[in-house]
């Protein structure tokens, strides 16, 4: 991951956890790879429209693109469908 | 390609243009311009504010309940592709689209019309009878002319003038 770019929709991240809800499969402190699904700042599409989330959300993956967890919450992004993270596009509830 | 509507002003989205807003609970808002994306997040109600078309149809501004907006309802079933029907579609399309639009101008005229009635003429002699003569003049000689009307509203101050005459020295 290069430190002087900065991540957008659709881009996976290196984070840290910061916190935890329940015994979950990731700990407080470890170090994931993460996909961006939903952000505030609006990302231009192919169409020549902008998208705008209300949140920013990720979603922790593994490093072959695949979602650790086993629900994903809210509406995710179509930038995945490029990324061909499928796994992702498949739990999400909605793909705006 | 899709032509979508803005959520605000209800004019046409034309590809390249605006921001398109997706809520958590996955509702997406689409805008033409930021004007109408500043005043979605001002939390202005479109039905309220006077420049959409929301505001328009909802106060009876504009053409709203018509059979040439049967057209453009979105329909839930999926229609299977047969070349016929696209193609009478299409001839439709454009002949409802004519129809609608000279509705729309019929409406506007018809709206316009209903101003021109025969009362508010009489509300706007009655108002405006100091062009005609000066209100002194008329007081103290009631038989100036105007229209018989008027005159039977005269009679009723005549009646009340010595209480009023003490209001206006006041």
């Amino acid at each position: 991951m290069n430190k002087t770019r900065l991540a957008r929709l659709g881009d996976t991240i290196i984070a840290s956890v910061k916190e935890v809800v329940g015994r979950g499969k990731v700990k407080k402190g470890e170090v994931v790879y993460c996909v961006v699904v939903r952000a505030r700042m609006p990302r231009a599409r192919s169409d020549g429209s902008e998208v705008r989330f209300d949140d920013n959300a990720a979603v922790i993956i593994n490093k072959q693109g695949e979602p650790i967890g086993t629900r994903i919450m809210g509406p995710v992004c179509h930038e995945l469908r490029r990324r061909k993270m499928v796994k992702v596009l498949s739990l999400a509830e909605h793909v705006a | 390609m899709r032509l979508e509507k803005c959520w605000f002003c209800s004019s046409t989205i034309y590809p390249g243009h605006g921001i398109q807003f997706v809520r958590n609970d996955a509702k997406i808002f689409r805008f033409c311009r930021s004007k109408c994306h500043k005043n979605f997040k001002m939390k202005r109600n479109p039905r309220k504010v006077k420049w959409t078309k929301a505001y328009r149809k909802l106060h009876g501004k504009e053409l709203n309940k018509d059979a040439t907006f049967e057209l453009e309802r979105r329909r839930n079933r999926p229609e299977r592709y047969d070349r016929n029907v696209v193609q009478n579609t299409i001839k439709a399309l454009k002949r409802i689209e004519e129809i609608r639009l000279k509705r729309e101008e019929k409406f506007w005229e018809n709206r316009m019309k209903v101003k021109k009635d025969k009362r508010a003429d009489l509300e706007e002699l009655k108002q405006n009878i100091h062009l005609v003569k000066a209100p002194v003049a008329l007081q103290e000689d009631p038989s100036l002319a105007l229209p018989k009307k008027m005159e039977k509203v005269k009679v009723k101050v005549e009646m009340r003038e010595a209480g009023e005459t003490r209001a206006m020295e006041e």
